[in-house]
């Protein structure tokens, strides 16, 4: 299976016209839960970096939920392994909107959930609150994955599930980062930081 | 149901998904729904069953339609004038009000106005204002729309957000003196928050769009945002009013609405996911169903408590147009009182009727481009146990099979 690149169109060559847009479809249809929505502006790795105060490669030990002023919230905790920017500590605390108290359950779409175990590159920045949330929510969260049939560790960004079929022209658009070699993501970050947020 | 006839290509049309399927497949009629999508709530089923409603099946949230008085809708007043949040062609403070007051209308009625729903304008309460600034709480059973309310939920290029509310028990209230969830699912509360005060985002009403082309359109972020206030998930079809980023600044999405067709921002499949939501006993054109199960080949395949492949994607193409009809990720079903099956069925819904046509059906494994840790709502949201809830009673309770990501199988006709 050819991998996905960021705003790659490329798709499998034995897909014929037909089923291409069947896959596409599917694609896109399957992405959707991934998205818990929002309306998002559309970020560059470089926005994303230059907005981060933090870029960290983290694992998530667990999550509680609690209302805080009315409204629930998610505070999922992070071992940090690795930090590209800044200097976030040996682990960090996350904020992020949405959550189940009781009967009740809050439902943010777009803000991402992780379970103890998740691996992932994410940009963080200040809330008003003082404590730490991620840049652009989903844009911000790139889940790392290892390919089961090579053992590479990859990257995806969790936007790019949110990646969209045009019936009218029938064109894929990807705007996301998918299935990217880690050292190939740990890269192009690099060269995104040094521009500076272009 | 409708009559079920053989595929025309349907070797073709194995050949190129690189899988066969044992899928039934149904000939329908009509356009393409498309790739909407709901949330889903499991009721707690440690409640009796006058409060869980005595079944674990999952529901798609919705609002209450036959809520006494109608549903309650209000905007906040407070605007945020350094910088200003909403921009408008009418300065004076009456106008501006009313020009933002017209712009929300609007919006509601773009979905109001969609045919084939029960969503009509009358379940709304009329809609009303609050001079309060930080007037979306989730608590209070009114949905709300604000533009000058700081949340530290905003992040850097979050434009806009709505926190939906929902109850997994009837009887259930969003906070004191709101009204009780009538049934597993029920939107209690749904709140809009704009960004505020921030110097490079703004938003402008279509009167003031083309004077402020680097203000995102305030009707376009409100239709979407209250596409989600109604049950409707994000969509992948590109140009639909769900799909999750909105237009550029500058620009509106699709065509205004007019008095002659009030919906028309909307694209097709947001029309068909509204219509599974708040569908009408008086609709008749939109009752076509497209339904089956994905079965592997060798059944021993399959995961333990598992009688069809989870996770398959199954895609149904106009065989003249070659446009996508619909999309759907099979593997569950569900009878009350539940729990889910994982049985490998899957069902697309509200294809308009009415002109015969016929639909080629794929299903492919999640084995690339998509792959299972793509897809983590479609496994999460269907099954509580006692990991989840303690306590929860063993009969209800279910867990998620692990996404089927490589299979093979054969595509056969339908009964």
């Amino acid at each position: 299976m050819s991998k996905m690149r960021e705003g790659s169109t490329n798709l499998p060559a034995r897909a014929t016209r037909r089923s291409r847009a069947a896959l596409l479809a599917l694609f896109v249809f399957a992405g959707t839960p991934l998205a818990r929505g929002t309306t998002l502006a559309r970020m560059t790795l470089g926005q994303l970096a230059s907005a981060a105060q933090v870029i960290a490669r983290v694992r998530c030990t667990g999550t509680t939920t609690r209302r805080e002023y009315g409204s629930i919230w998610t505070f999922t905790d992070f071992a940090v392994e690795e930090s590209f920017k800044g200097a976030p500590g040996a682990q960090i605390t996350i904020r992020l909107p949405g959550g189940r108290d009781g009967h009740i359950e809050e439902t943010v779409e777009g803000a991402p959930r992780f379970a103890a175990g998740d691996k992932a590159i994410i940009f963080l920045e200040r809330t008003s609150a003082g404590d730490w949330s991620i840049s652009a929510w989903a844009e911000g969260t790139f889940r790392i994955a290892r390919d089961s049939q090579t053992g590479e560790q990859t990257i995806t960004q969790e936007s790019s599930a949110m990646a969209t079929f045009d019936p009218a022209t029938r064109t894929f658009r990807s705007d996301g980062i998918a299935r990217m070699p880690l050292a190939e993501f740990r890269a192009r970050l690099d060269a995104a930081m040094r521009d500076g947020g272009r | 149901m409708m009559p079920a006839r053989a595929l025309d290509r349907r070797r073709r049309v194995a050949r190129a998904a690189m899988f066969t399927a044992a899928l039934v497949a149904w000939q329908c009629a009509g356009p393409a729904a498309g790739a909407y999508s709901f949330n889903y709530q499991v009721a707690d089923m440690r409640q009796p069953a006058d409060i869980s409603g005595g079944t674990a099946c999952p529901q798609p949230t919705r609002q209450n339609t036959a809520l006494p008085g109608g549903i309650p809708i209000q905007w906040s007043t407070s605007l945020g004038t350094t910088p200003a949040t909403i921009l408008t062609a009418n300065q004076t403070p009456a106008g501006r009000l009313a020009e933002i007051s017209a712009t929300v209308t609007a919006a509601y009625g773009i979905w109001t106005g969609v045919s084939g729903t029960s969503l009509a304008p009358a379940v709304f309460a009329p809609l009303g204002t609050t001079a309060a600034q930080n007037a979306c709480n989730p608590t209070d059973g009114v949905d709300t729309i604000c533009f000058d309310q700081a949340d530290s939920a905003f992040t850097t290029g979050v434009l806009s957000f709505t926190r939906v509310t929902t109850s997994d028990a009837i009887g259930q209230q969003a906070g004191p003196g709101t009204p009780p969830a009538g049934f597993i699912g029920q939107i209690v509360d749904a709140d809009i928050l704009l960004l505020p005060g921030n110097s490079s985002v703004t938003f402008a009403t279509s009167a003031a769009l083309a004077a402020n082309p680097s203000a995102y359109d305030l009707e376009s972020v409100l239709s979407h945002e209250i596409g989600h206030t109604l049950g409707l998930g994000h969509s992948g079809v590109w140009r639909a009013m769900m799909s999750p980023f909105g237009p550029s600044p500058g620009t509106y999405l699709g065509t205004r609405p007019t008095a002659g067709q009030p919906d028309a921002p909307l694209a097709d499949d947001d029309r068909a996911g509204l219509r599974a939501l708040y569908p009408s006993a008086a609709d008749t054109a939109h009752a076509g169903i497209i339904s089956g199960r994905v079965l592997p080949a060798n059944p021993l395949i399959l995961p333990t408590g598992t009688t069809g492949v989870f996770g398959a994607q199954v895609v149904a193409v106009d065989t003249a147009s070659g446009a996508v009809a619909a999309a759907a990720i099979g593997g569950w079903s569900c009878a009350d009182p539940g729990p889910a099956q994982f049985d490998g069925s899957y069902t697309i819904e509200k294809l308009a009727v009415g002109s015969p046509e016929n639909y080629e059906i794929y299903a492919e494994p999640l084995d690339g481009p998509l792959e299972p840790s793509d897809v983590p709502g479609a496994t999460t949201a269907l099954c509580r146990n006692a990991i989840t809830d303690p306590g929860w009673p063993t009969q209800f309770a279910c867990t998620s099979p692990p996404v089927a990501a490589e299979f093979s199988t054969t595509i056969r006709s339908g009964p």
